[in-house]
């Protein structure tokens, strides 16, 4: 009885806590995006005769659109396949209801597995590669799908396709509610997921592949996740559709199936989650109207296809945001911005632990063909210290800190992590045991607010951030996410940015935009934080802040390895000083020794000392 | 021995156009960063306009056309199919690489390619043409076909493969050679150093969409009348461009035409050969070499870096 009441107890409690959150997080948007649906979802009962088979059959349309678009949106995949996927989950279900007599609900269920599959398969084959040859490889991947589906009748049923006896027990207007109500839950997933953790670091991906790999963001599952999770919304609506139509004709589902999705995604906008859904029933518009015109038969199918495509056409030439981003965007224009002041950082109060070896390096050493970049070079960083690594441009300072990083394999030499050798841990090994690094470029995601942007990297060691939990937001998710989100507002406290958490990274100073990056990598909580030339491009109302900054790393007990050119930076903050020439180290110490040794003057002042 | 023969000789035929279609999307690829969706219709818009100067719209039956007539048919397919080659680029591509933005262009290519599609679907109803041939090659032989060695192959294959070919080298000859080619080079090795250095940049881009289109739209214009020719056979001229050009890793110019070489030959054997008992067939055909292609990718993707994202 006790233990009843405290199990209802606790669930009271739990779903007290998700009405609050979802009271936080609720806004005018979904409010209106509500409305819409439950609109929407009255249409059947109109006094019309509405074409509710067509509406049902262009809502499956925009399921499958907002499924791809999460795959371009937010995975930063240019797929063109998605009429294969479709087709997948069209041909598997038509298979298994007109020829094995399964029931339609299994059948659905099966086919939008299989399309998952499919979506997986290609996201292994495509996912390390960029925008153009995924482009390419997904394009012919549709026309491969076209040409299985008119080869083979045993697949398709030849050119008549496969007829499904039948309605499954779905009316017209039954096909009509449930597509829109999976197209809304679509939509609905889709802005969780572009909001939560896989959506933060798949954007990261996207933008910046090169900074979100030394983040330790796993690039390539990310991407095969966005493949099999666009795919799988592809062959549910092409799974439902064909039952809709009675016949899974292969006509229907060819590449240009495929080129109209993707079109439809990039005109409604694949940033928004219901561009998608704006893209279909735009290109549905279009088409009434060249109906409404007094096109018709065969001649009014290619006549609306060529109007639609210079539509789009001009449309793309004006801007590729999409509708629905353009639209919020001029929404927004209109309210006044409104930027928070400036504050000073908060002096640090932690002390620091004290100078224990954290990282040890040994005998490093890289060639690139003939040219020995890096040969034989150690360093020892002690947490709550600075260590500086100088020397001329092309002296091997930014591979060293690559090797350290685990971006490029070492050809010798060892790399330990508290006595632990990580040399053979691959990047987000070492990220995630402590040992991250920046960028000499500024690389943070422009789009993104900076608290977005460090959420990335605060996001690394979250055990209940997936792509499930974060759909279905569990307590345990919601409670990571909230502890996330304070550990990456400190990270951005620490360097001074609090105030612009909610401020888009593109929107801020060059400098602050390299400090972003900072507090990206400092909300991973490394022991080892690798720093490549921080003070490009500052001001000289800069360095004093990162001069500062440096020094509150040091007073809590973080590890720095400074690559840097500003030696007034470098004598200011630099516990130790080692000094690479030509992949070498030339002199390791204090700084003031290491300014008066000979071989360091001869190195930067090209002659033999002063 | 002469299945094997027949194979070789129709697919060098066919594979000969591949070759150059490939050749567009390698050399446009390596000038610009992207694939150009719309190549194959537009060069299916080349053979369309050529034929519409050469027999209009209607039916037309396999007679010959007065050589005068083909080669101002052949010229204004040349000129529409450089024309909007090049005018694609501008409007197509070229905002969005401003812009930076990979789902514009492939967007609007794609975009482009069913715009052109369709516009030719306009005029051409029926489902396939067949292309009047200036050269009387249906005379030779039992109706253009000899039997050579036991196999049985049509005249007219040497004549495109040799025409294929010619221009083939005509394409090195301007990379290699000319002016524009020099620059073409240049901005290939590095964009920002060319134009610093004066090469007009856009300007020789521009013209090497013209060319890429112009070139295999030659080529495909003198392959039309060996087969019919329906709306959507540019597009897969194109499929198959890219597929040759995508195992040839948008390479060099010799390599993308002989793996569209290659692919053709491939492409007959698997229709019509039959290899150690595994009996093949038309329908494996276009399936079998895109699969292979995709393999090959993925393959490679894999064997790469992980952090890189090489070809």
């Amino acid at each position: 009885m006790t233990t009843a009441a405290a199990t209802l107890a606790r669930t009271r409690s739990a779903v007290a806590g998700a009405a609050a959150d979802a009271r936080t997080a609720w806004s005018y948007r979904a409010t209106a995006g509500l409305a819409v649906i439950g609109l929407a979802a009255l249409v059947p009962a109109l006094p019309f005769d509405l074409r509710l088979d067509r509406l049902a059959a262009t809502l499956y349309l925009a399921l499958a659109a907002v499924g791809l678009g999460l795959a371009v949106g937010v995975g930063g995949v240019p797929s063109l396949a998605q009429g294969a996927f479709a087709a997948t989950g069209a041909f598997t279900a038509a298979g298994l209801v007109a020829r094995q007599g399964w029931p339609l609900a299994p059948a659905v269920v099966a086919a939008t597995l299989a399309a998952a599959l499919a979506g997986a398969v290609a996201g292994v084959a495509l996912a390390r590669f960029g925008g153009v040859v995924v482009a390419a490889g997904t394009w012919l991947l549709a026309w491969l799908a076209a040409f299985a589906l008119t080869g083979f009748p045993s697949l398709s049923g030849g050119a008549q396709g496969l007829a499904l006896p039948g309605t499954g027990g779905l009316t017209p207007s039954g096909h009509y509610e449930l597509a829109l109500g999976l197209t809304a839950l679509a939509v609905g997933g889709y802005a969780v997921l572009a909001r939560g953790q896989p959506g933060l670091a798949l954007a990261a991906a996207r933008d910046q592949p090169e900074a979100a790999v030394a983040l330790g963001v796993p690039l390539a599952r990310l991407r095969i996740g966005a493949f099999t999770a666009s795919a799988a919304a592809g062959g549910l609506a092409g799974a439902l559709a064909v039952q809709l139509a009675g016949v899974a004709d292969p006509s229907a589902y060819g590449p240009a199936l495929s080129a109209k999705l993707f079109i439809a995604v990039v005109l409604g906008g694949a940033t928004a989650a219901a561009g998608g859904v704006a893209g279909v029933l735009v290109l549905g518009l279009l088409t009434l109207a060249t109906e409404a015109g007094g096109l018709e038969g065969f001649q009014a199918g290619r006549v609306q296809t060529l109007l639609a495509s210079v539509a789009v056409l001009v449309f793309l030439g004006l801007g590729d945001a999409g509708l629905l981003p353009s639209l919020r965007r001029r929404c927004r224009g209109a309210a006044a911005q409104h930027r928070p002041e400036r504050v000073a950082p908060p002096p640090a109060t932690e002390t620091s632990s004290g100078g224990r070896s954290v990282l040890l390096a040994d005998g490093l050493a890289k060639s690139f063909g003939n040219l020995a970049a890096v040969d034989g070079v150690g360093i020892e960083l002690e947490s709550g210290s600075v260590h500086a690594l100088v020397g001329p441009n092309g002296s091997g300072k930014t591979t060293v800190l690559q090797l350290v990083a685990g971006s490029l394999p070492v050809d010798r030499g060892r790399v330990a992590l508290d006595g632990v050798d990580v040399t053979r841990e691959p990047v987000r090994g070492r990220v995630v045991g402590g040992i991250v690094r920046t960028l000499q470029t500024t690389a943070v995601v422009d789009r993104h607010t900076a608290l977005e942007n460090v959420l990335v990297g605060a996001g690394l060691r979250r055990r209940f951030g997936g792509a499930w939990r974060t759909l279905l937001a569990t307590p345990k998710n919601r409670a990571e996410t909230a502890a996330t989100s304070a550990g990456a507002v400190e990270a951005l406290e620490s360097v001074g940015l609090a105030w612009a958490a909610d401020v888009p990274a593109g929107e801020l100073s060059a400098f602050d935009r390299r400090l972003v990056m900072v507090a990206t990598a400092l909300a991973t909580r490394p022991k080892a934080l690798l720093l490549d030339e921080p003070a490009a491009g500052a001001g000289s109302d800069d360095v004093p802040r990162l001069t500062a900054l440096l020094h509150g790393l040091r007073t809590r007990g973080v590890a720095v390895l400074l690559v840097e050119h500003n030696l007034r930076l470098v004598r200011a903050v630099a516990d130790r000083v080692t000094v690479l020439e030509a992949g070498r180290v030339i002199a390791s110490g204090a700084p003031a020794e290491v300014a008066l040794d000979p071989a360091v003057r001869r190195a930067y002042l090209g002659g033999p000392g002063l | 021995m002469s299945l094997a023969l027949q194979v070789l000789v129709s697919g060098l035929g066919v594979g000969g156009v591949y070759g150059l279609v490939a050749i567009g999307y390698s050399l446009l690829y390596r000038l610009t960063g992207i694939v150009y969706f719309a190549f194959g219709d537009l060069v299916g818009l080349g053979v369309f306009a050529a034929l519409l100067v050469a027999a209009g719209t209607g039916p037309v039956s396999q007679t010959s056309v007065g050589a005068g007539r083909f080669l101002l048919a052949l010229l204004v397919g040349l000129v529409v199919c450089i024309t909007v080659s090049a005018a694609g680029y501008a409007l197509a591509v070229h905002p969005h690489l401003v812009r930076g933005s990979t789902i514009g262009w492939v967007a609007a290519t794609v975009a482009l390619a069913f715009a052109v599609r369709s516009l030719v679907g306009v005029f051409f109803t029926r489902p396939t043409y067949v292309f009047p041939d200036p050269l009387p090659f249906r005379d030779i032989g039992r109706a253009g076909f000899v039997s050579l060695g036991g196999a049985t192959i049509q005249v007219r294959t040497f004549f495109v493969l040799a025409v294929a070919a010619a221009l083939a080298l005509v394409a090195g000859w301007v990379v290699e050679r000319t002016k524009l080619g020099r620059g073409l080079r240049a901005i290939t090795a590095d964009a920002q150093g060319a134009a610093i250095v004066g090469v007009p940049v856009d300007l020789f881009i521009t013209a090497a969409f013209g060319l890429a289109g112009g070139l295999a739209a030659l080529a495909a214009v003198v392959a039309a009348p060996s087969a019919p020719f329906a709306t959507d056979s540019g597009a897969l001229l194109g499929v198959n461009g890219l597929v040759a050009a995508l195992i040839a890793r948008f390479g060099s110019l010799w390599a993308s035409f002989g793996t569209g070489l290659g692919l053709g030959v491939a492409e007959a054997a698997i229709a019509s050969l039959h290899i150690g008992g595994a009996e093949l067939g038309p329908e494996y055909r276009e399936v079998l070499p895109i699969a292979f292609a995709l393999a090959l990718v993925a393959v490679r993707s894999w064997r790469a870096s992980p952090a890189a994202e090489p070809l």
